[in-house]
């Protein structure tokens, strides 16, 4: 109700309560696990890249094959050729972190650019971007991706490259209608006026003080897609390859005895998947509704 | 008083518009003269008011002075000096010493910064400045606009309207601004909060030496800050002068109507006017009405009164400002 | 029988409940009006002064989640005698925790179900209301000939929908609009902010009702359209002897139009009284916020002199925490060193100072 709003500004003797007071508490549990998800995907990586593995991912334990979770500490058990199900689950993050990363800042850094250029100088510059844009958007995904699979090798990189590059449509939309919108408020004019130099004026106010939500919202977003692309793709045996794990060559590899009643090699990783896309995905919206939508007045 | 420190010869400003919701593809364009030669000078240390309702061109005036909008035609000198065509780059020495306070309480402030990100970026725009220098520019800027330091940590939309108005006027004032323009400095405040507001620009005069462009609709607040008044119609000035001669004796019947209208809340214009069948509230935004000669024709009781001569609606007869002494200027063919 | 109160408020609080600070934002707090048949009210205030939330709460408007009103409002008229308040408390449950309210439980499906009850007969057919923004409380979709039109067929007196258009067209003709055949089909959007307004005042008469509440009537328009609704208003109300609450922070507004004035701060009344004497300039015995608000609009005689307006120091009230005494203590310039205690420990009751005027201030009172 727009009267309510105007009371709010009654209270100006307090400062508003911090966001974690005022939002829903649904909300915050879905940011707490993302975050949670977010810290476990760091802290693994880290142990991945310097090999402090509980076990040798790679080492085979014949006697103990496919053995349950709780056997001879190996937390997770192991799959069908004895290796220790948890430590493959952990490196399996390398082969989606960086180059998760690697997409996310492609379409953030170009998408953020060319949408500001678009905004920002409108006309013609517009028009062209938007064109490319539109062509970039039409291109089924996989497709693309399969064509570079097909003419060069399937290296996640160059695939996230892919990725990266189809995801800048999205952010260049995103940011240039925030750049149209904030151009003609009041407080864009008022910093002309002030003197400021215009890329001060898109850098700051509009970029830092009104994008940066948005786009942490995208990179998110961007990287529960990176992970479901990378892990289908290995599960199709398109991406990783054997014998280096990723939790989708991984339920790839499991599938086979999942009949015989040995599902645990095959949902473990599935899990690990749900669990973390899940949790990228949650972070992402609910940090979308409590930064930018019911906020302040 | 001193030198000119503003003056604005034959300015125009015309905005293209395209008639009508539903044209046809080869739609033509109109154009709206929203300022249409507008020329007066302001000298330092002085106040010129200038007063219209919406369509009036007075808001547009004041945004092309600050360079915000590009003049048609015309020219506009800064201490001597033709800003008028600058370019962007070339202009920004002279947003040191002018700047503006908006209408719009919301309009200067971004409202994801705190008050005192706000002001620092103000006082560190033109000059590089930091650690306690900064800190004891924003004390000072405090003091001057009588706003407490609690606010500092504020966010715009925490302040009461009051508050953000002073927020815009330390914000002009940061930047070492010698002339000032106050767009509608004081409607969308309360009563009292206007008079707290008025008072504050009176006293910043008095002691910085500030000069003014004080737009308003409100005839009374204008007569009260300005030395001198202009009185704006559909793009044009129609009367102009001092102001005690404008609030005790106005001769340009728009003046008088718009005198009474805020004060005695009566209408003295011709009830039912029209001109060519169309009356009814347009009231001022009135492009759309073909007119010729006089702007004011249509609505002016002395032009009824004097059985609707053809001097007034005669094009090649519309009335300029004329000098009827001691510095006042009317554009009428027959002043009150 | 022409002088029997129509709207009678006794002990109206609209209080919302702010989660966020865990309080309560009390916007209309302790307020008693009458008005009677034929007579104009104008109630007078700035922001924050409760003026337009007391509208909102006589229409049963104040629908928003945190919203609780308490009181009684009095609606008399033909054939209806009702308290537009009943019954809403019970939908409302608070939960406290050491005296402090903790949280607002509302149940507003049953509240609306309630105030549909209460007012379902009433807004519209015998409250009307003109709002400040006619452009955005007029529908945008429909021709304003056929939302009169509408308007009058749901009073339900009128059930011929040929004779309804008449009736529209009638009123069109009563608010001076120019050519009303034509402009009948046009849209909101091809009309001006003055002629929307004459429209909405189209609207709101043409359902004849016994009280007609207009908030802010002339706020946003210019001025030469303001004296010309005004005037406007002024024929009608000679015209039709419509019972008027009018709301508005134009003085010039109120004094023109008003046969009595309230003058609200902070969400209750500081003084009440025949129009003419409040809102006179040299008058002596007021309130000294009347007197302030007075003294802040520039006169012929300090434009002359150039002086200084007398400006009310500080900001308005802060209505979440009301003061113990006075709420206008804080601002007042006119406190006596003999009542200051009294002014700041305990709020003074509005009592008669003449017949007719009412004050709450100790300075009239000991």
């Amino acid at each position: 109700m727009k009267r309510y709003s105007q009371l709010s500004r009654h209270v100006g003797a307090y400062s508003d309560l911090p966001f974690w007071k005022k939002a829903a508490p649904v909300e915050l549990l879905y940011v707490g696990y993302g975050l949670l998800v977010v810290a476990l995907v760091v802290v693994s990586y880290i142990l991945g890249a310097t090999h402090l593995l509980p076990h040798d991912p790679q080492e085979m334990d014949l006697q103990l094959l496919m053995a349950p979770p709780g056997t001879a500490d190996h937390l997770l058990g192991t799959d069908f050729v004895g290796r220790d199900l948890l430590s493959r689950l952990i490196l399996g993050i390398q082969a989606y972190f960086l180059p998760g990363l690697l997409a996310i800042a492609i379409a953030l850094t170009l998408g953020t650019f060319l949408g500001v250029l678009a905004g920002y100088r409108g006309g013609r510059i517009d028009t062209a971007i938007s064109y490319g844009a539109n062509l970039i958007d039409s291109f089924p995904r996989l497709v693309l991706i399969l064509l570079m699979v097909a003419a060069f090798k399937p290296d996640i990189y160059y695939i996230m490259v892919i990725v990266g590059l189809t995801n800048v449509p999205v952010v260049l939309s995103l940011i240039k209608g925030k750049i149209q919108f904030l151009k003609e408020r009041d407080f864009i004019e008022a910093a002309i006026a002030l003197g400021l130099k215009s890329r001060v004026i898109i850098l700051k106010h509009i970029l830092w003080y009104n994008c940066r939500t948005v786009l942490i919202i995208q990179a998110t977003l961007g990287m529960a897609e990176a992970i479901l692309i990378e892990t289908s793709l290995s599960y199709l045996g398109f991406g990783v390859q054997e014998p280096t794990p990723s939790w989708g060559n991984m339920v790839q590899a499991g599938a086979n005895y999942f009949m015989q009643g040995k599902f645990w090699p095959s949902t473990a990783p599935a899990l690990a998947i749900l669990v973390t896309i899940m949790g990228f995905h949650l972070l992402g919206d609910g940090l979308n509704t409590i930064l930018e939508g019911k906020r302040g007045t | 008083m001193g030198n000119t420190i503003l003056e604005v010869v034959n300015l125009k400003k015309h905005f293209l518009q395209r008639s009508g919701l539903f044209s046809t593809l080869r739609g033509q364009e109109r154009i709206i003269p929203a300022v249409d030669d507008v020329s007066f000078y302001l000298k330092e240390h002085e106040t010129l008011g200038l007063v219209g309702e919406s369509g009036s061109g007075k808001t547009t005036v004041g945004r092309t002075i600050l360079g915000l909008t590009p003049a048609t035609s015309g020219r506009i000198l800064f201490d001597g000096r033709d800003i008028t065509a600058l370019s962007a780059r070339d202009f920004r020495p002279f947003r040191k010493e002018m700047q503006i306070i908006f209408q719009d309480l919301d309009a200067a402030l971004n409202p994801k910064m705190r008050i005192r990100a706000i002001l620092k970026e103000a006082i560190s725009v033109h000059e590089d400045i930091n650690g306690p220098q900064l800190e004891r520019k924003m004390g000072e800027l405090l003091e001057q606009v009588n706003l407490k330091e609690s606010k500092l940590t504020n966010f715009p939309h925490e302040l009461s309207g009051g508050e953000k108005r002073r927020v815009g006027i330390a914000r002009a004032l940061a930047v070492g601004a010698r002339f000032l323009v106050a767009d509608e400095p004081t409607s969308a405040l309360d009563v009292s909060i206007q008079a707290q507001v008025i008072n504050l620009l009176k006293d910043l005069q008095e002691n910085l030496g500030l000069s003014y462009l004080f737009i308003s609709h409100d005839l009374r607040i204008v007569e009260l800050v300005s030395h001198k008044v202009a009185v704006m119609y559909l793009g044009r000035i129609v009367e102009m002068g001092l102001t005690n001669r404008i609030a005790e004796s106005p001769r340009h019947p728009y003046t008088r109507i718009l005198w009474s209208s805020l004060v005695e809340k009566e209408s003295k214009e011709v009830p039912g006017a029209s001109s060519g069948g169309r009356s009814g509230d347009w009231g001022v935004f009135d492009f759309e009405r073909p007119y010729s000669g006089c702007r004011f024709a249509p609505r002016c009781p002395v032009y009824q009164e004097r059985g609707r001569p053809e001097k007034c609606t005669d094009p090649s007869t519309e009335p300029h400002l004329r000098d009827i002494g001691e510095a006042h200027k009317v554009a009428c063919h027959f002043p009150l | 029988m022409t002088n029997l109160p129509i709207l009678e408020i006794e002990g109206l609080r609209t209080y919302f409940f702010a989660k966020s600070k865990q309080a309560f934002i009390r916007a209309v707090d302790g307020v008693d009006l009458r008005i009677n048949r034929g007579e104009t009210l104008g109630l007078v205030g700035e922001s924050g002064s409760g003026k337009s939330i007391t509208a909102l709460s006589i229409m049963g408007l104040i629908s928003a989640e945190p919203g609780v009103i308490s009181g009684r409002i009095g609606f008399k008229t033909d054939g209806i005698a009702v308290n537009l308040l009943r019954g809403l408390e019970e939908y409302v449950c608070l939960a406290r925790k050491e005296g402090r309210v903790m949280e607002v439980r509302k149940d507003c499906v049953g509240w609306e179900k309630q105030v549909e009850l209460l007012m379902g007969t009433i807004r519209g057919k015998e409250i009307s209301v003109i709002f400040q923004n006619p452009r955005s409380s007029l529908n945008p979709f429909i021709p304003i000939g056929k939302q009169i039109t509408e308007a009058i067929l749901l009073k339900g007196r009128i059930k011929n929908r040929r004779e309804a258009k008449q009736r529209a067209l009638y009123w069109l003709e009563q608010v001076k609009i120019d050519s009303p055949r034509l402009r009948f089909d046009s849209y909101p959007y091809g009309l001006s902010g003055g002629m929307c307004q004459r429209a909405m005042v189209a609207m709101a008469l043409a359902s004849e009702p016994s009280l007609l509440i207009a908030d802010e009537p002339t706020t946003g328009l210019d001025a030469t359209i303001q004296s010309k609704i005004v005037d406007l208003l002024h024929e009608l109300k000679s015209a039709f002897n419509v019972t008027t609450m009018l709301i508005s922070h134009d003085i010039g507004v109120i004094k023109r139009l008003s046969d009595s004035a309230a003058v609200m701060y902070g969400g209750t009344l500081m003084e009440y009284g025949p129009a003419g004497d409040i809102l006179r300039v040299d008058r002596e015995s007021k309130h000294p916020y009347t007197a302030a608000l007075l003294a802040s609009i520039p006169s012929e005689k300090h434009i002359k002199e150039k002086a200084y307006l007398q400006a009310i120091e500080g900001d308005v009230l802060d209505t979440i925490n009301t003061p113990d005494g006075c709420r206008f203590y804080a601002r007042c310039n006119r406190v006596t060193e003999g009542i200051r205690e009294k002014c700041q420990s305990h709020e003074p009751a509005l009592r008669e100072i003449s017949p007719g005027h009412c004050v709450r201030c100790w300075l009239y009172f000991n």
